[in-house]
């Protein structure tokens, strides 16, 4: 069915396309929708809605719920999404699957509401304490928004890593068309009863999943105290991460000596951009990454072998050009990296097509 | 049994009154253990039956989420008062008004016992935390107080414990017993002064005794 949604609307369907049937969370503008969309859904499809008391209890509900076999989800922005550290922490360190979204919104601390990326060294590289990594997926269209959803589960339930979606609040509140698979409405589909569907998924026997029935018992507790092995474990883990999850998507590339390099609403603004340069006979290209942990190094690696970059150019909403340093390591400074960027103002078409970074080429 | 913990310790108690229950309704192969850090966690590896280590003081939400999976089973969340009364009374609090599905059991020993016998917030002083006129009106199906001191109180903690099993698998909801503990490593005291202790000084401070 072709329906009318915003980012969170979106992500909210992808989610019951996953067969996520259990949700806990605490409101926060921007990712408020998603809220607000299970607390009317899920009792109406027989899946559990937990309203917590704190962000704190509703990522360790999901926890919970997680190694009780179901698949579950939180949403938060911001400082809600700090106080989630913990869980996401202790998830890394346990091996639970955990898929979080996270709805960036501006600034430290309270911040303020509109669109920004501030988060992203806090959600590619760590965010709580300790020696992990969470798997990371970018957004930048609702039909992005609906497929999240299942390739997180996907990938935390392979690599037994909590895997966080993301986009700003741009992303979160545009709306756009987008197909929607028909069973999802159908009352009588499987996609439909969550309930039944939620109690096949516990009694599955899944390797992490606590039923009670277990002999010998399992602990779910830190790797570090069940394994040996647990530094080659870990390394083993996330050296396969890096090599096997980098995902990116190019746009007129192949001959591209300028390359912009963004993800959210960046993207959205930098592929008009490019179709803009190239009417004006400026060979101009767009990497958009994907996965912002592991951040897509192979694909930086293959466009300057061959050769014809002269610039990457990123486009980012935070001051400290969080990403610009994560492709200035991936193209090892054989290319120059500039950034245009602000902590929430987007750059307009014209503003990039007529900056002085394009210019100078 | 249960000999990671200190000599005198109420853990191992609670823990093996925990066992016998169990075992007198045979209901093993039903129960998930969510445990918090601390003391409690060392348990971990000698218990029979499915068991996660939760984050400090988040044991009833993940019990929560275990539970709202799994209907079926019988979800323990054993804490410490550090956990209980300290950084997770947020938790406990919520999960007590909303009437959670939760077999609460936390056992009291009015320190950090792991740390080294730093004053919690839940001292057993003149200001001690005591959870019962905050729970004491809701609409829960039980609440309970008991020593873990000597033979008589011992009884009584069972005796509360079955009580509290079997109204847990008939009617769900929130049930909470607390356990004032011995814990005679970090008060510096023997056994015997400990127990006395907790039998002259402590229960008059945290009265003792089922309160719904």
């Amino acid at each position: 069915m072709r329906k009318l949604l915003n980012g969170n609307q979106a992500f909210a369907y992808g989610c019951f396309i996953a067969k996520v049937s259990f949700f806990a969370g605490y409101p926060i503008t921007p990712s408020t929708d998603v809220y607000e969309f299970f607390e009317k859904e899920m009792p109406m499809r027989g899946g559990t809605f937990v309203a917590a008391e704190s962000e704190l209890a509703a990522v360790n509900t999901i926890l919970g719920a997680t190694i009780a076999g179901a698949r579950a989800v939180t949403v938060s922005s911001g400082c809600g999404f700090s106080l989630m550290q913990e869980g996401i922490s202790y998830a890394a360190g346990d091996f639970v699957p955990l898929v979080l979204l996270n709805v960036m919104r501006e600034g430290a601390g309270l911040g303020d509401i509109p669109r920004s990326q501030g988060d992203y060294d806090q959600m590619t590289k760590g965010g709580g304490n300790g020696d992990y990594h969470c798997i990371v997926l970018s957004c930048s269209s609702m039909k992005d928004c609906v497929e999240a959803p299942a390739k997180a589960f996907e990938l935390a339930e392979k690599y037994m890593n909590p895997v966080i979606v993301t986009y700003d609040s741009d992303v979160a509140h545009t709306m756009e068309y987008v197909d929607i698979p028909d069973e999802i409405f159908d009352k009588g589909s499987a996609y439909y009863d969550l309930k039944s569907f939620s109690r096949d998924y516990a009694r599955k026997k899944l390797k992490f999943v606590l039923s009670g029935e277990n002999t010998p018992p399992r602990y779910i507790q830190n790797v570090y105290y069940h394994n040996k092995d647990y530094d080659r474990i870990l390394a083993d883990k996330y050296d396969d991460i890096e090599k096997n999850c980098q995902v990116a998507d190019e746009y007129r590339t192949e001959d591209a000596e300028i390359i912009f390099v963004a993800f959210s609403t960046c993207n959205r603004i930098c592929l008009e951009v490019v179709d803009v340069l190239r009417d004006k006979e400026i060979k101009a290209g767009l990497i958009t990454p994907v996965s912002l942990y592991p951040f897509p190094s192979s694909t930086f690696a293959k466009i300057i072998a061959s050769g014809h970059v002269k610039k990457f150019v990123c486009v980012e909403l935070n001051i400290l050009k969080q990403m610009t340093k994560d492709i200035e390591y991936a193209v090892k400074f054989r290319v120059p990296v500039e950034t245009i960027h602000s902590m929430s103002t987007c750059p307009t078409v014209d503003e990039i097509v007529y900056s002085e970074v394009i210019n100078n080429v | 049994m249960y000999d990671m913990q200190c000599p005198g310790c109420g853990h191992r108690t609670a823990m093996m009154l925990i066992d016998q229950t169990i075992d007198e309704l045979n209901i093993k192969n039903k129960i998930i253990v969510g445990l918090d850090v601390a003391c409690c966690s060392l348990l971990i590896d000698e218990l029979r039956y499915d068991a996660v280590m939760c984050p400090h003081g988040r044991v009833l939400p993940v019990c929560n989420g275990i539970k709202k999976v799994q209907h079926d089973k019988i979800v323990i969340s054993y804490m410490g008062d550090g956990a209980a009364y300290a950084i997770g009374t947020n938790e406990m609090i919520h999960a007590a008004h909303r009437n959670d599905d939760a077999l609460c059991i936390v056992t009291n020993n009015g320190l950090f016992a792991m740390t080294g016998g730093q004053i919690p917030p839940s001292a057993f002083d003149e200001k001690a935390f005591d959870i019962v006129p905050l729970l004491k009106n809701m609409d829960i199906p039980f609440l309970a107080r008991e020593t873990l001191s000597n033979r008589e109180n011992i009884y009584n903690c069972r005796k509360y414990m079955k009580e509290m099993f079997e109204s847990y698998m008939t009617n769900g909801g929130f049930h909470l017993l607390e356990l004032l503990s011995p814990c005679p490593t970090n008060n510096h005291m023997s056994v015997k002064e400990n127990v006395e202790y907790i039998n002259v000084t402590v229960s008059k401070i945290l009265k003792c005794g089922r309160f719904i």
